[in-house]
């Protein structure tokens, strides 16, 4: 009796997880099944199809005609510099925050930290107008700093948690070898944050790297334009060809999907530990 | 050593950058918000100061008193339909060992690393009234007949649908997180005891993850209120604003309508309500720990 029980428990677990999984990945499979056939055969009842043709084309019509390789460049080198900087200036002002002896310390930490409740969205105007007005509209700046802004808080949040847990002992060794402060924050005390900075980079690379709407606001020319970019402009040039329009959507998907795939473990882990402690 | 860790000097240049780059990103672009907020700019002429005319039109506004009941309902649809699923495939997937676990928490995360710009397209496409995928699904279940999904009586359900299934994967995600760091000797008890499946779940997982629950719900109403770029690209908040939301609304009166100013006291309100939300929230939660 109580096998059967049993046996009916974990096939309901089964249907479960299978049904979910079902319902989040379908969408992409659709995606990327249309996205190698031609736009007449799209007209079908069915849910998906079998191309009589696979069309690469497709793809080839996509990463020539969207940007894709220059949008992807402009995408790793601003999200780059964007992780570097941020888990620079928070470990910086993690340690004078919570180990440096000055009266405003926790003053400036919650001014620091306020930055977590303003929606980026409201900044929109006066940071168009600000950045109009001192020339670095168009320029990868535009991006930059406001990436580098609203990820700080967050990477300070969790610094700041991380640099407390560092026994004292070993900085105080430093001290008595004649270190000045500056080699104690970036030989000794960042070397022992290295987890914590795994997952300030993943937090940060997760809020910035699917961002449009500041590029779309602050950038013009294609110069520094990232990779959403790729899908938002093809759809005015591509407007009745669909199938090309899905080549294009599942090639800009697939840089993140796949690095996602690769390093899912160690992701799973950083957003877990950001996000339960944010 | 006292005398190293209260160098003025040092602590200035350390916190230098992080201070600049809030007054230079965060707290000028305010200043000049509520500066702008009492003007009529456009954005090309010159401006008039106004006064409190714009907040006094902002409150007879329905729009943006469509925006408010919209986040309204997306955080209810968050809180209601996406947490307590998210809630038992994670207790599910704990119970799960070996291969299938990692495989189906790394599917479920998938959504959540592409780009809104793919999914908003993406859903567009699905909610086609000519060959969208929902339809078609419909009609292997019998029903006939085209449905208009993004129909100003269906688009905020449909807005709904894609926000709930694209955030899915990160709330799980914490929950699984937060079931896992409970003390596997618990369970082990209650098994010992004869405790079922639900009861477990009812009496030890659930008390057990009530900071995480409350830390979830928090974040799941102010991205609620924060929503902006999955609507501005698949409805832009049409038909006739009815799936409207804060964010979206500035943005469209300050570049579309050329009503700069008006946008900008959206914007000094909008700052206003995410504060004062995220504050509230801090508090009840705070109060009901002590408790």
């Amino acid at each position: 009796m109580k096998t059967g029980r049993q046996k009916i428990g974990k096939a309901i677990l089964w249907v479960i997880l299978i049904a979910v999984a079902v319902i989040q990945l379908f969408p992409l499979i659709w995606l990327i099944d249309f996205s190698l056939g031609s736009s007449n055969e799209m007209f079908t009842s069915g849910l998906l199809i079998i191309p009589e043709k696979i069309r690469w084309d497709n793809y080839v019509k996509a990463f020539v005609d969207g940007n894709f390789l220059l949008y992807l460049k402009n995408s790793v080198l601003i999200n780059t510099l964007a992780v570097v900087l941020v888990v620079i200036i928070s470990i910086m002002a993690g340690y004078a925050c919570r180990r440096m002896r000055w009266k405003l310390n926790n003053f400036v930490k919650t001014v620091l930290l306020l930055g977590m409740m303003i929606p980026i969205h409201a900044t929109l105007l006066p940071n168009y107008k600000i950045y109009h007005s001192i020339g670095v509209i168009d320029t990868i700046w535009a991006l930059l700093i406001p990436y580098v802004a609203f990820s700080l808080p967050q990477g300070l949040f969790l610094m700041t948690g991380f640099i407390e847990s560092i026994p004292m002992e070993l900085e105080e060794a430093a001290v008595m070898d004649g270190c000045g402060i500056y080699r104690i924050v970036f030989q000794i005390v960042t070397p022992l944050l290295k987890p914590s900075i795994a997952t300030v980079a993943i937090m940060t690379f997760l809020n910035n790297w699917n961002e449009f709407i500041m590029a779309s606001t602050y950038l013009s020319s294609p110069t520094w334009k990232t990779l959403p970019f790729s899908v938002l402009e093809f759809t005015g040039e591509y407007s009745s060809n669909y199938a090309v329009q899905f080549a294009v959507m599942a090639l800009t998907a697939a840089p993140a999907v796949i690095v996602y795939i690769i390093l899912n473990k160690h992701i799973t882990k950083g957003v877990a530990m950001g996000a339960v402690k944010g | 050593m006292k005398k190293l860790y209260s160098n003025k000097w040092v602590i200035f240049t350390l916190v230098l950058p992080g201070v600049l780059v809030f007054l230079f990103a965060i707290l000028a672009p305010i200043c000049l918000s509520v500066y702008y907020g009492f003007t009529d700019y456009t954005g090309m002429s010159e401006e008039n100061f106004i006064g409190l005319d714009n907040y006094v039109q902002l409150f007879h506004d329905s729009a943006f008193g469509r925006s408010l009941l919209n986040s309204l309902l997306l955080a209810i649809g968050f809180i209601c339909i996406q947490h307590p699923l998210a809630i038992i495939v994670a207790a599910v997937l704990d119970k799960l060992q070996g291969k299938a676990e990692g495989i189906f928490r790394c599917i479920y995360f998938i959504p959540n690393v592409i780009s809104v710009a793919v999914i908003a397209y993406l859903w567009k496409f699905i909610y086609n009234p000519d060959f969208g995928l929902l339809n078609n699904v419909l009609k292997i279940f019998g029903f006939e007949g085209q449905v208009n999904w993004l129909s100003q009586q269906n688009a905020i359900w449909s807005v709904l649908i894609v926000l709930i299934w694209h955030g899915f994967g990160w709330g799980m995600l914490i929950y699984y997180t937060g079931i896992k760091n409970i003390d596997p000797v618990l369970y082990e008890a209650a098994s010992i005891d004869g405790a079922g499946w639900w009861t477990t779940f009812y009496r030890i997982t659930l008390p057990l993850m009530k900071p995480v629950i409350q830390i979830n719900v928090t974040m799941a109403i102010i991205s609620a209120l924060k929503q902006m770029e999955t609507v501005y690209l698949l409805t832009n908040g049409g038909p006739a604003n009815s799936t409207q939301f804060a964010a979206n609304y500035l943005y469209q009166q300050a570049f579309k309508a050329f009503k700069y100013g008006y946008g900008n006291a959206i914007g000094v309100i909008f700052i206003i309500i995410c504060v004062a939300v995220t504050v509230l929230l801090n508090t009840v939660f705070r109060d009901k720990q002590e408790a």
